[in-house]
């Protein structure tokens, strides 16, 4: 269970047909879309390519064992299934394995779930972004298993979908339980960034930091946490504007080289100081991974790489399908696309404050302002900066804003 | 017990951040039906990967799907795929006449793809659609189809909640409801955005105001129709001006930071109240309206661009639009130029009320400029 499953990469390395032809549309149709391009949807596909060779590989599928598709009535057995799932979508960045574990807890009934299968639906909303559902689940654990293990890790999904969401107060105040029900450097973190968020991000880092090398002396931290710490040391040293925050990352990415989250943040750090060639290493064989994908995009763009252009056709061709779905979970990566790749400041904006209404990290909030800036849009940069003074926020990566 | 609620602790956590920045990379399954000509034609793309959940097609386990492997299971793929759909109308269920069959490419990787003749019992077009593919395993799993109608194009899509889909016709949006939305967008536009308004009163005044000839000879129609022209040459010039820049960044031809332009806007209403009193911009009111209205033209233009996303008719969204902007601007004529044109008569009006007006609105203008230079 603590390995990370091994990402399967390089899926679009073999068929390197037309990155983005023209849609086959005739005459006014064609016009209609190719004039409004920011998300007219190419909905003309490719010609079937009927001639292909024997020996050509023309997929390769990733290690879905059969068995997490058989029906089972143990709780147990379900739990663990839904579990590797979740696993599974986080270190690959793959939503298909997300839908498998929705299937499969669709398959029980409210009323039966158990307080495990609670708290791992619960995970399962919060990663399809529908944190009120995934809230009132955590809320009903909290208020009524006597399950502590579960309760424990309600508490820690709680706080962290409140400071994700930008809700402080109520970050703080689950933090602050989970300091007392789980006492150590994850309560710890968790505290720390809230503070982070709401006063100086110096001093949180300062304190963390001490009480990490102090846990550290008393006895060897065991490592999940202490990778935690780092993880967490690392975004407030980001936020501070303190160079160790690269220190922080590549600690822990050097321990699972699989935690994308922290791998885009060390790609977007990189990317902000121009050292676009640090930046294509990162993201090399990341090309799948959406907010991976746009951060390479962009470093490739701005170095005049030669490969930008069929990357950046790939994934205007990859959003537009997402837009023909639909959902656009991934709303960030596609304003951040829309706004440092294709130059289109006003879709970005409404994208970027899209997102924002339900995600509020330091990366979705200055995306919001530079996308307002860009577009020159002073109401909502406004509203975006009153709220950051309100919880009285500073970060070293949008100084354009101004306490 | 300890080393494994830490373990799961921090799988959450990490993951729960992770969350927020990664959750939908890579692409979640979708397949791909396009039906056209009646629809008649079928084209549908289901991804290897997704199949492979349905059909054993990796008959060696090497996790690798090799174009071999693939032809040999094109018998199972092509009836589990037809299995899923279900064509009807009135007269039953139709039939699905294999045509090509191949892979193809989507932004995740290859997929199989065929193409199909739907065959009704009575020969004529299906009426619905009923998919029920991989919804078993990806309770995520989406048909996304595109419906061609002569050249229109409707997109849906299908998942577990929603598995038919009537094909008809009849429930496409129609050119002329987009039409009448913004028609009324526009006229709404128009009303609300007070800039524009201002302008335009600033642009009539001097219509309204009675030259000192007119009234010693009181010559009323004559100087009501010279007027009624002078307006109509005013109004004329500000549309066509604003119809061109508002066609030209509607369609994505000329793009310019909308913050100036907004600036660009509240600086023309002060200099056109400047000109009345002070011709500096010279006599011509109708040249001043056509090139302020150029750049007008482009603020009309990003409120149209922030209501348009989504919708596929941009030329019929631009022509009600912009009708719509012109009936808000003839309904404020109506109402406003008897209004003036009464008042301008009156010597209090002339020499008390336009000055205090043309100064008011010249400060209003200043006032906005400052606010909307994008000097932040």
């Amino acid at each position: 269970m603590t390995s990370f499953n091994k990402t399967p990469r390089g899926r679009f390395s073999r068929f390197l047909g037309p990155v983005f032809s023209l849609p086959a549309l005739r005459g006014r149709t064609f016009w209609l879309i190719a004039i409004f391009a920011p998300f007219q949807i190419q909905a003309a596909p490719d010609a079937i390519i009927t001639e292909f060779r024997d020996d050509e590989i023309l997929t390769k599928l990733p290690n879905t064992a059969t068995e997490i598709f058989r029906e089972t009535d143990s709780p147990k057995e379900a739990g663990d299934r839904l579990q590797m799932l979740i696993t599974q979508a986080r270190a690959s960045g793959d939503p298909r394995y997300l839908g498998y574990a929705q299937t499969l807890i669709n398959r029980w009934p409210d009323e039966q779930l158990t307080e495990r299968l609670r708290v791992l639906r619960a995970t399962l909303r919060q990663s399809l972004h529908q944190f009120d559902s995934a809230r009132a689940d955590l809320e009903q654990v909290l208020s009524s298993s006597s399950d502590n293990q579960q309760r424990i890790q309600a508490r820690l999904t709680l706080a962290n979908l409140e400071l994700v969401q930008g809700r402080y107060t109520e970050a703080g105040r689950n933090c602050q339980a989970l300091q007392s029900d789980y006492p150590g450097l994850i309560a710890k973190s968790c505290l720390a960034s809230v503070q982070a968020r709401t006063a100086d991000p110096q001093k949180a880092y300062r304190n963390l930091a001490q009480q990490l090398a102090e846990a550290t002396g008393r006895q060897p931290a065991d490592s999940t946490s202490r990778l935690w710490t780092e993880g967490t040391l690392g975004d407030i040293a980001a936020q501070a504007g303190l160079p160790e925050a690269e220190l922080h990352w590549r600690r822990v990415l050097q321990a699972s080289p699989s935690d994308l989250y922290i791998r885009a943040q060390l790609a977007d750090w990189h990317l902000e100081q121009d050292q676009f060639e640090r930046v294509l290493t990162l993201t090399l064989g990341f090309e799948a991974v959406d907010t991976l994908a746009v951060i390479r995009a962009i470093a490739m763009k701005r170095s005049g790489h030669p490969g930008s252009d069929e990357l950046i056709g790939r994934l205007r061709q990859r959003f537009e399908e997402a837009r023909w779905r639909g959902t656009l979970l991934h709303a960030r990566d596609v304003a951040r696309f829309l706004l440092d790749v294709e130059n289109q400041p006003h879709d970005a904006l409404r994208l970027a404050i899209e997102n924002w209404e339900s995600q509020r990290e330091p990366l979705d909030t200055r995306l919001s302002l530079r996308a307002a800036l860009a577009s020159g849009d002073r109401a909502q940069h406004q509203r975006v900066s009153e709220w950051l003074s309100q919880q009285g926020q500073i970060d070293a990566r949008y100084p354009e804003f101004k306490q | 017990m300890r080393i494994t609620i830490r373990i799961w602790l921090a799988l959450t956590t990490i993951a729960l951040m992770s969350a927020s920045g990664m959750a939908a990379a890579h692409k979640a399954s979708d397949s791909f039906l396009y039906l056209n000509s009646g629809p008649t034609e079928l084209r549908m793309d289901v991804a290897l990967r997704d199949l492979a959940l349905l059909v054993s097609i990796d008959s060696n386990g090497d996790n690798e799907i090799s174009g071999q492997e693939l032809r040999q299971a094109r018998p199972e793929i092509t009836r589990t795929i037809e299995s899923a759909l279900t064509f009807s109308n009135s007269s039953g269920n139709c039939g699905l006449a294999g045509k090509t069959w191949g892979i193809s490419e989507h932004s995740d990787g290859v997929y199989s793809a065929a193409r199909y003749a739907i065959r009704c019992p009575d020969d004529e077009p299906p009426e619905a659609l009923e998919y029920d593919l991989l919804f078993g395993q990806d309770a995520l799993h989406r048909g996304l189809v595109s419906l061609d109608y002569n050249g229109q194009t409707r997109l849906a899509v299908l998942g577990p909640d929603s598995r038919t889909l009537d094909l008809a016709d009849k429930d496409t949006p129609s050119y002329f409801s987009v039409f009448k939305t913004f028609v009324y967008e526009g006229v709404i536009h128009l009303l609300i955005g007070l800039d524009h308004i201002l302008f335009l009163l600033v642009l009539i005044i001097p219509a309204t105001l009675s030259t000192h000839k007119d009234l010693t000879h009181g010559v009323q129609s004559k100087a009501l129709r010279g007027r009624l022209l002078e307006l109509t040459g005013i109004v004329t010039a500000f549309t066509v001006a604003h119809s061109i820049t508002l066609a030209l960044a509607a369609l994505d031809i000329v793009s310019l930071p909308i913050a100036w332009v907004e600036t660009v806007i509240a600086l023309s209403i002060g200099l056109a109240a400047l000109n009345v009193a002070w011709p500096v911009l010279g006599h011509k009111t109708w040249k001043l309206a056509f090139g302020f209205g150029l750049v007008h033209g482009f603020g009309f233009a990003s409120v149209l661009g922030d209501l348009t996303s989504g919708v596929s008719d941009l030329a019929v969204a631009l022509a009600g639009f912009n009708l719509g902007v012109e009936l808000g601007q003839l309904a404020l004529l109506v109402v406003g130029f008897p209004v003036l044109y009464y008042l301008g008569k009156n010597r209090i009006y002339q020499e008390g009320a336009v000055p205090v007006m043309l100064a008011g609105i010249g400060a209003i203008s200043l006032f906005w400029v400052v606010q909307r230079a994008p000097l932040f």
